[in-house]
């Protein structure tokens, strides 16, 4: 498995330079009246889909930023 | 034995006579030189004491022992030869139905069966995988897979608009095919063809040539990926290689498709290529006396050739009917007096241990006839190479008019060319290349048919540029193309191929090889769809056809065409198995790479090895493990207890948070409060994860408005800006983060007599009024050097802790060193450091914590801001849903009997036969005069005063149980009193 992704800053590099930072589900919700349920649903799952998503990584290896990336996890093809 | 230079070990041993290379996995039938690129594993040997070396494709060195694997006894004279006729006993896939029942008897058949099939063999006390093992990576504008004609024609055409190019080529040297023909073109012998193609090639500027380099696949976004054999003059035995290409030509060429016949893995039955390339390329006589069964014309043209050089062609069968090249070869052929037999295929070799003749049929059945000869040289056609293709995900169908697998659609940037694309006449070859290259350059937006000014682009290792490479006027680029495509329509397209799927009156009670490596026959695909498993895919698992090293290569189209055959589909629904890489397979210690051990050193280190230091790697660094040779430390830990120690704790994360929203950020991911930090004071506090996992500890200290220092494990260290940024993602604050930990070193003054020696050092008040615990100054220490200075204690005794800049830590050691040789001061390591921190009950995360434990559950719960539900805490929702939660393990200490046996870290604490907890760190303390230990228990057990059981299991089976006590972890002062001194 290999593709590559455009780092903002950076532009086009190998994948092997990011960290994944999982799927985009949004802002860490308010914890005033947050469930323990609520709380590992937002923490633990994932959805498996085969079409593209919004994701996070972050460029370790390069300069440092957490950026978001569109990327289809069927063909690991980055959508622009 | 001897041989040339640029003989294969395969070539050299034929030469000097040998026909017998091995014996086969299942039978152990005779095996010869069959193919000659390792499409087969008749020669698998073992070389050197290394197995499964490919013997046709190693080069043969002076000095080398290579020996026959699978051998019982003589390869000649195998003791497991009987085997064969015990076929009836060994169906497809016996060993997944014989044998098991009844089970106590498996292993013994288990142990037999290994010894008798396999290959070869390993030395357990050998260490495999010397020499170097070098690694590139490169990158390139064009990546062309296959040094033949095509190959080399794409290459120069791509390089024609100085894009940078790449071409692997698997042979030691380049020109494909036409390497070894002598066949006339337009008044030029086709190896001079190719030979002034490798030298355009050679010479181009922008086009870097890697031959004996086969490629291992094609992945994603076109990453080309394989290694190259180095020669003797090379610095590396291996040099594994990844070309990140921004598009791919692949022309891998064709390879023989087996005829499948009775008796067709006799030594003696050989590839086209095998016998052509015997007497073109090494000068071996492949036979005296050699009989033809082919399909193509290169069959034909290989015929001819052979004859001419004195080897007696005693008959070409061609399975075709007709389609043959036309009146010249004809002519050839009546002019050699070689009877030519269309329509006809070789049914059967004669001969046991060698080929002595053959039996000539015709396809549609009828009579045969009889021929003795020595050589049998067959195949039914080509089929392409598409291994290549398919690593990269391009999707195939059959084509039933080249007979061979095409693709059907292409991946982005990937470009095929040259005979896998069914094309044979020379000509069409090269003029394929030639518009795959200038599609690629195009892709690239480079100008096809624009000559580059010499020096216009260097070759480089260095990242590809910006995509889009300039302005690129379409009209002209694609006039080129067109010019190309054009030139490539008017030349001949893809003759014909021969779809003959066997042999005519196979098996009848002989055994006709699909996949020579398995022992696969004819007979075994019949079986297997017998059984239900009647699709390629599940016949490869279930009888292992085109497993191993044989992917794809000998039994790939084969086993599909008769399994479509048997099962009365037309040919075009046979479906290839899926190639699985590695195509060429490179040595594992090629793919582990050359094994640099790249380690940070502190600023300390050298100080540190002049006094004895033992240093072992601690995370990316190299750190003191102890001093001198006591690994216990126990003068090291007494020094620091009863007088003055000192360590180096350079690796300590040590980071600058500033910015408006600094403060905000320090309480999401810090679990405390981290507002309540006092101007001049450390504020301890730990970290998170979203599990309520403790993931660090550490201090902050306020360094101005908005303006912080802190420290960090030193395992985090290199994790700590990633997780700041991460958990603030949403936010979009303001702060900056400086990582300061190598800026940065550190050493700490610790034991009861710290303060006296940095009294020595400093004119700044550091008594206890002026400088109390946990308090965090400026201080100046010798010639003017300023220095944080943390009054910590991790050690569980008044201690100092001296951050400055890294290049004046070495001065302050020595002042240190030179302040302390009054006291007797020692240097004292990481065991030491653990051994003190865990008679005082401080973790270490990762030793004390895991991943079923919290915060609390470890005894750090109070530093837990639990009202707090604004900054949006990482882990507070976690620790929240924790609290009064049953069946946590909760960190305790606990005190060995005394005279009970000692535990070790990891011991396992039991009730009865339940395991309620184990050992995390345990020592015999100088300090406290017994056997101590931190251990994660079930919350029943810990309470203080609880006895309980430590199962001790050296050797398994045989457990030893003894007791300890549970206690509070804080076995050493506990109250703290000797930090406030």
């Amino acid at each position: 498995m290999t593709f590559r992704l455009t780092c903002p800053v950076c532009g086009k590099r190998d994948v092997y330079e990011f960290t994944f930072g999982g799927q985009e589900r949004g802002p860490r919700p308010e914890q005033e009246g947050l469930s323990a349920e609520e709380h590992f649903r937002w923490t633990q799952f994932r959805l498996i889909p085969n079409e593209p998503q919004e994701e996070w990584w972050y460029h370790g290896q390069g300069c440092g930023v957490w950026f978001k990336a569109k990327r289809d996890p069927g063909t690991n093809r980055e959508m622009r | 034995m001897t041989g040339y230079a640029g003989d294969t070990v395969a070539s050299a041993l034929y030469g000097a006579g040998v026909r017998i290379f091995g014996r086969s996995l299942k039978y152990h039938r005779p095996r010869g030189l069959y193919s000659m690129e390792g499409e087969s594993a008749n020669t698998f040997m073992s070389i050197d004491g290394v197995p499964n070396e490919c013997a046709e494709t190693t080069e043969l060195r002076a000095g080398m022992a290579v020996a026959p694997q699978n051998v019982h006894g003589d390869p000649r004279s195998d003791r497991f030869g009987f085997l064969s006729a015990f076929d009836r006993l060994m169906p497809a896939g016996f060993y997944y139905h014989l044998f098991h029942r009844p089970q106590f008897l498996w292993p013994v058949f288990q142990s037999g069966l290994r010894r008798m099939a396999g290959t070869g063999v390993l030395d357990p006390l050998r260490e495999y995988g010397g020499g170097v093992r070098s690694e590139r990576y490169l990158n390139a504008d064009v990546a062309v897979v296959g040094g033949g004609s095509a190959g080399m024609a794409a290459a120069l055409a791509a390089g024609e608009s100085g894009l940078r190019v790449c071409l692997f080529e698997r042979r030691d040297r380049l020109g494909g095919h036409l390497a070894w023909r002598v066949r006339e073109l337009e008044g030029e012998p086709l190896y001079r063809r190719a030979e002034a193609l490798a030298a355009q090639v050679q010479a181009a500027e922008n086009v870097k040539v890697f031959t004996s380099s086969p490629a291992i696949g094609v992945w994603g976004e076109n990453l080309v990926t394989g290694f190259t054999v180095g020669t003797e003059d090379d610095p590396f035995r291996e040099c594994h290689w990844e070309c990140r290409a921004r598009t791919v030509v692949i022309a891998a060429g064709c390879m023989d498709r087996p005829l499948v016949f009775n008796h067709n893995d006799r030594p003696g039955v050989m590839q086209v290529g095998t016998a052509w390339r015997l007497a073109r390329s090494y000068g071996v006589r492949p036979g005296k006396s050699v009989a033809f069964s082919v399909a193509d014309d290169l069959g034909l043209e290989a015929a001819i050739d052979l004859d001419d050089l004195g080897v007696r062609v005693r008959f070409i069968a061609d399975a075709r009917e007709s389609g043959q090249q036309g009146a010249a070869v004809f002519e050839a052929l009546c002019d050699r007096a070689i009877p030519l037999f269309p329509g006809c295929a070789v049914s059967r070799a004669v001969g046991r241990k060698r080929v002595r003749g053959c039996v000539l049929r015709s396809l549609k059945g009828g009579r045969s006839r009889r021929f003795r000869c020595d050589l049998l040289v067959a195949n039914a056609g080509m089929q392409p190479r598409i291994g290549t293709l398919a690593t990269a995900n391009a999707r195939f169908e059959y084509c039933t008019h080249t007979h061979g697998y095409q693709p059907t659609d292409l991946p982005p940037g990937v470009f095929v060319a040259g005979s896998m694309t069914g094309l044979r006449d020379p000509r069409s070859i090269e003029a394929s290349g030639r518009v795959a290259g200038y599609g690629a350059a195009e892709r690239c937006g480079g100008r096809p048919g624009n000559v580059a000014r010499a020096g216009n682009r260097v070759m480089g290792e260095g990242q590809s540029g910006s995509p889009g490479r300039g302005s690129v006027s379409p009209s002209r680029a694609s006039r080129a193309v067109e010019a190309a495509r054009q030139e490539a329509k008017a030349l001949p397209g893809p003759p014909p191929g021969c779809g003959v799927i066997h042999a005519p009156a196979i098996g009848r009670g002989a055994k006709a090889f699909v996949d020579l490596d398995e022992d696969g026959t004819y007979k075994n695909v019949k079986e297997s769809i017998a059984r239900g498993l009647d699709v390629p895919e599940l016949a490869k698992r279930f009888a292992g056809f085109g497993l191993g090293p044989g992917q794809y290569r000998v039994a790939g189209q084969n086993l599909a065409m008769i399994m479509a055959d048997l099962r009365g589909d037309p040919v075009e629904k046979a479906r290839a198995t899926t190639v699985r890489p590695p195509l060429a397979a490179p040595s594992i210690a090629t793919l582990a790479g050359p094994g640099h051990d790249v380690h940070k050193r502190t600023p300390l280190h050298a100080e540190q090895a002049a006094r004895g230091a033992v240093f072992r790697r601690a995370g990316p660094w190299q750190r003191a493990r102890h001093f001198g040779d006591d690994p216990s430390c126990r003068d090291e830990i007494l020094s620091v207890r009863t007088n003055v120690g000192v360590l180096d704790s350079s690796p300590l994360g040590k980071f600058r948070i500033h910015g408006p929203d600094a403060l905000q950020a320090l309480q999401r991911v810090y679990i405390s409060d981290m507002s309540k930090a006092r101007p001049g004071y450390c504020k301890y506090s730990a970290m998170c994860n979203d599990m309520g996992q403790l993931m660090d500890d550490g201090v902050v200290v306020i360094e101005g408005r908005n303006d912080y220092y802190f420290t960090t494990s030193s395992a985090r260290a290199g994790a700590t800006v990633e997780w700041f940024r991460f958990h603030t993602r949403h936010d979009g604050w303001d702060y900056n983060l400086v990582n300061l930990t190598d800026v940065l070193g550190s050493l700490n003054i610790a034991g009861p007599n710290a303060r006296r020696v940095l009294e020595r050092l400093t004119g700044d008040n550091v008594s206890n009024e002026a400088f109390p615990y946990l308090a965090c100054r400026r201080i100046t220490v010798g010639d003017g050097v300023e220095a944080r200075c943390l009054r910590l204690g991790f050690v569980g005794e008044l201690s100092f802790e001296l951050h400055a800049p890294a290049s004046c830590v070495p001065y302050l050691w020595d002042l240190v060193m030179e302040a302390g040789a009054d006291f007797g001061i020692r240097p004292f390591g990481l065991e030491a450091q653990n051994c003190l921190r865990a008679e005082k009950g401080h973790v270490i995360i990762g030793t004390e914590s895991e991943q079923r434990v919290t915060l609390t559950d470890i005894g750090m719960g109070w530093m837990w801001d639990r009202e707090d539900t604004v900054s949006k805490k990482v882990g507070a929702p976690a620790l929240r849903a924790c609290v009064g939660q049953t069946g946590r393990l909760k960190l305790v200490g606990l005190r060995v009997e005394e005279g009970a046996k000692a535990p070790l870290d990891g011991t396992l604490v039991v009730d009865g036969d339940k395991i309620v907890g184990y050992v995390c760190t345990t020592r015999s303390s100088e300090t406290l005069g017994w056997q101590y230990g931190l251990a994660l228990v079930h919350k029943e057990h810990a309470f203080p005063g609880r006895r309980i059981h430590l199962c001790h299991e050296e050797t398994p089976g045989e457990r030893v149980t003894s007791t300890a006590f549970v206690m509070s972890p804080h076995f050493y002062d506990p109250r703290g009193q000797r930090l406030r001194r």
